[in-house]
């Protein structure tokens, strides 16, 4: 709420930092670039907007002040009443005053030189008009600055004024000053006032909170009111005054007995005469305060009947209210705030009249029967004459406390355990108290495992029964199976089927376990043909031994294999005599002599003889001689023509060298081997490794050579 | 204490061997050793695996159906105990047994009833196809019985002769 809460004003800043910030900010927010050079709409508009934008932050500044201090007018009277007393309503409303001028005239200038802007003919008029404009409105906030520190300071003090609430339930405490009114306070609530021996320790209003009756209740502490005509009276008085005057409130007036404030009660009862105008209407309670000192019995006569003038002044108010006449225990009480003697009786009557009245005025109100609607109280209807208080009695509660004391205890496992040593010694049997149809049983020890089986699976009332069946089925299969024999297989393998079987099979994992060998190595080792037979696996021997286990006589093939051997050819001498086989021996006989020697002197070179071309030898791959001889007969003559190019191959070079990219890289030109002797002796050496190269064969004839730069044409 | 399967391979899982599985839809899936279990975490299918008894029954290579499986039964509701039951109980567990073992031995013998048969008709037809490996045809064709041939150790004595005769 607006009204109460003041904290939230906006600062006001000082005239010259209200200037800067303004200011500041249309040079951070606007463009500030601009040149001579531009059309002359763009600059008018260009400082346009820095006039605008200017006066637009202005009206909004000044606008939240002028918002947000409170109007005087429309707050509560008490408020209003108290802010006039403070701060003076005629010079706060001329200080608002001053600031909306202030705004408006800052509009105004804005217009006019707007409008003069709109028709500025170059870059340094419109920025004059602009600068005149600025200066103008800076002028008119620079005259103000007064008025805004008279704000600011009203706003800080505003701030700090305590949160009263004008509607609630309230207790006002009064009187002179020093009279305990602060003490008090700070006896019944938690707030936290100066209590000092000299006059006007406390200078405002302070507010405390305090409950009764599960409600909460203000309790405002006064500055103290001295007995003066009502205009002399100072800002601090006035502010009590007005807190009399407009809240609606429970009064207490204290009454300083004892005389150690530094007045009497003659006085004291003065001011109450002066003042009792404004208690009309609210509960009033006159307190006697400090009854240590000066008990109220113990006062003189003249003040009694001063005392008592008040009091029935005060019962006047009571009376006025509609309450009991008789009743004066709740106008007059005494207390002693230093020996808190009394204090809580002062509150809870205060409070007590408080609330009566309110409600008094509440129940005459129009608003009542709409409070009356939203209560109900429910009682249960009563089902017998029984009657059922709340509460257990008392009574009740005695006997069964009685009987709780006499009802004997069990004896407990946990006590049984204690008797037989104790936690760890002892350790109760869980089967004690199982129920089953044979006491002795209790202690059996079932096995829960049997052969691979849990028992428990098996556990079946009629076990008996079905085992029973099972057994005579059983019986029965036996019975049908003994008649149908399996048939005995007469056929048996004789003992020589089996050697042949066993061998058979052997053979056969043999070959199985050889062609894996030569299936999981053959793509990683190179195989070599089996004429060139480097393990010598293929013997003779080797064949011999083979075909006799199968049963063959190997002689023959023995023989037949060491004659076409390849070493037989050259031994051919050796075996001349006595062999039947021996064909080359026949050829021999009819050459002529100069060939036999020829040969025999090659004696000791069994392997390395030359044979004739025509010469078949087996595994060469040719039918016979005739094919051999037509074989070579092609193979030479494929070859010939090349030959005699003296060619490598087709694919050899067969111009001249086209460029010197073409040569060998040594025969480029390189620094450093300029001699050309250095030169040519180079080339001669490369081009004798290259032989057949075309160059070379072209007998040395070139016109036409071309190598870089220093070297000459070379004729042979 | 309970003896369980083994999810995979069905055998029985004593105390304190194996692994136990729970999957996040709270099924439990119990091994008896890591065979198994490293098994099924390669996601094999037990009816395929040839040595798990779920392939064997599939295959029909054990017995599946039979009375005496009937016998034992998870029971969930525990019985009150009896001595006397338990006594039958534990006496019909024995033979029980012993029925069992008999039966699966005579469904065994059932599956193998014809091998013997299949042997020798097997052995025969080797015999006849495959003697050329071990005798060699002509031989047979002069001996027809299946003795094997004796190796023969030939040592040629033509050698040295014919060195003597160049020497000379």
């Amino acid at each position: 709420m607006v009204q109460y809460n003041f904290k939230k004003i906006t600062v006001v800043p000082p005239g010259k930092d209200f200037i800067d910030i303004i200011l500041s900010r249309t040079q951070r927010q606007t463009p500030t670039v601009v040149h001579k050079g531009y059309a002359i709409s763009r600059l008018r508009q260009f400082y346009m907007r820095k006039v605008k934008y200017t006066q637009q932050n202005f009206h909004e500044k000044l606008s939240t002040i002028i918002e947000e201090f409170p109007r005087l007018d429309d707050i509560h009277p008490f408020y209003g009443d108290l802010l006039h007393v403070l701060y003076n309503k005629d010079h706060y409303k001329l200080a608002l005053g001053q600031v909306n001028t202030a705004r408006n005239l800052i509009s105004k200038i804005a217009k006019d030189y707007v409008k003069l802007l709109k028709y500025g003919d170059s870059l340094y008029r419109c920025k004059s008009l602009k600068v005149a404009a600025l200066g103008r409105m800076c002028t008119v906030i620079k005259r103000i600055g007064p008025s805004l520190a008279y704000l600011e300071q009203i706003r800080q003090h505003m701030a700090r004024l305590p949160s009263i609430d004008p509607n609630t339930r309230t207790v006002l405490i009064c009187g002179y000053p020093n009279v305990g009114k602060s003490s008090f306070i700070n006896k019944i609530t938690r707030a936290d006032v100066d209590v000092q021996p000299y006059a006007f320790t406390t200078k405002s209003l302070f507010v405390g909170h305090t409950d009764y009756k599960y409600l909460r209740y203000q309790v405002i502490d006064t500055p103290g009111i001295l007995d003066r005509p009502f205009e002399d009276r100072n800002i601090i008085e006035m502010c009590s005054i007005t807190a009399l005057a407009h809240l609606r409130a429970a009064v207490l007036f204290f009454l300083d007995v004892s005389g150690s404030c530094g007045y009497s009660i003659a006085q004291q009862a003065a001011l109450f005469h002066s003042i009792k105008s404004l208690f009309m209407n609210k509960p009033l309670i006159i307190v006697c305060n400090k009854t240590d000192l000066q008990p109220l019995e113990g006062i003189s006569e003249e003040d009694m009947k001063l005392v008592m003038e008040m009091k029935a002044e005060a019962m006047k108010t009571v009376l006025g209210q509609g309450g009991e006449p008789t009743n004066d225990e709740g106008v007059l009480l005494t207390m002693s705030t230093l020996t808190e003697d009394g204090v809580i009786a002062v509150k809870n009557a205060a409070c007590e009249r408080l609330l009566n009245q309110r409600v008094e005025i509440k129940m005459k109100s129009k608003k009542i029967n709409d409070c009356l609607n939203r209560f109900h109280v429910a009682l249960p209807k009563p089902r017998d004459q029984k009657e059922r208080p709340p509460c257990i009695p008392q009574a009740v509660m005695e006997a069964r406390a009685k009987e709780a004391a006499e009802k004997e205890k069990r004896k407990t496992e946990k006590d049984i355990e204690n008797e037989n040593g104790g936690a760890g010694v002892y350790s109760a049997s869980l089967k004690k108290h199982y129920i089953l149809s044979n006491e002795e049983w209790k202690e059996d020890i079932m096995p829960e495992i049997l052969d691979g089986h849990n028992v428990a699976d098996f556990i079946d009332p009629d076990i008996l029964l079905r085992l029973e069946e099972l057994e005579r089925e059983e019986g029965l299969r036996q019975a049908v199976e003994e008649d149908d024999d399996f048939e005995m297989d007469g056929k048996e393998l004789t003992s020589e089927e089996q050697e042949a079987l066993a061998e058979i099979r052997k053979k056969k994992s043999l070959l199985i376990q050889q062609h894996r060998i030569k299936k999981s190595t053959a793509e990683s080792r190179p195989i070599v043909p089996r004429k060139f037979d480097k393990n010598k696996e293929f013997t003779t021997k080797r064949m011999g031994r083979q075909l006799s286990v199968l049963g063959l006589d190997p002689s023959l093939a023995i023989n037949r294999a060491r004659s076409r051997s390849l070493s037989r050819k050259g031994r051919k001498r050796e075996r001349s005599p006595a062999y039947d086989g021996g064909d080359a021996m026949d050829v021999d006989v009819d050459t002529p002599k100069k060939k036999l020697r020829a040969r025999s002197r090659s004696l000791s070179l069994s392997r390395s003889r030359s044979r004739p071309p025509s010469e078949v030898t087996p595994g060469e791959g040719f039918k016979d001689s005739a094919q051999k001889v037509k074989a070579i007969k092609l193979g030479k003559k494929s070859v010939k023509m090349r030959n005699k190019d003296a060619r490598n191959g087709r694919g050899s070079n067969n111009d001249v060298l086209q460029s010197s990219r073409q040569l060998p890289k040594f025969a480029r030109s390189y620094g450093g081997s300029s001699s050309i002797r250095f030169f040519i002796r180079r080339f001669m050496v490369a081009a004798s490794k290259e032989a057949g190269n075309a160059f070379w064969s072209d007998k040395f004839t070139f016109t036409s050579f071309s190598l870089p730069g220093y070297m000459l044409f070379w004729q042979f | 204490m309970r003896l369980e399967k083994c999810w995979f391979c069905s055998s029985t899982i004593y105390p304190g061997h194996g692994i136990q599985f729970v999957r996040n839809d709270a099924k439990i899936f119990r091994f008896c050793r890591s065979k198994c279990h490293k098994n099924f975490k390669m996601k094999r299918n037990p009816r395929k695996v040839k040595w798990t008894k779920a392939y064997r029954r599939l295959h029909g290579k054990d017995m599946t159906q039979d009375s005496t499986f009937e016998f034992e039964r998870k029971r969930n509701r525990p019985e009150r105990y009896d001595r006397n039951l338990a006594e039958n109980t534990l006496r019909a567990i024995k033979k029980i047994d012993k029925v069992r073992v008999e039966r699966e031995a005579r469904h065994h013998a059932l599956r193998m009833k014809g091998k013997k048969a299949k042997e020798h008709k097997e052995a025969q037809k080797e015999l006849e196809q495959s003697i050329h490996l071990i005798k060699a045809p002509a031989v047979l064709q002069q001996d027809p019985s299946l003795t094997l041939p004796k190796i023969q150790v030939k040592v040629s004595q033509q050698q040295s002769e014919e060195n003597h005769a160049m020497e000379e």
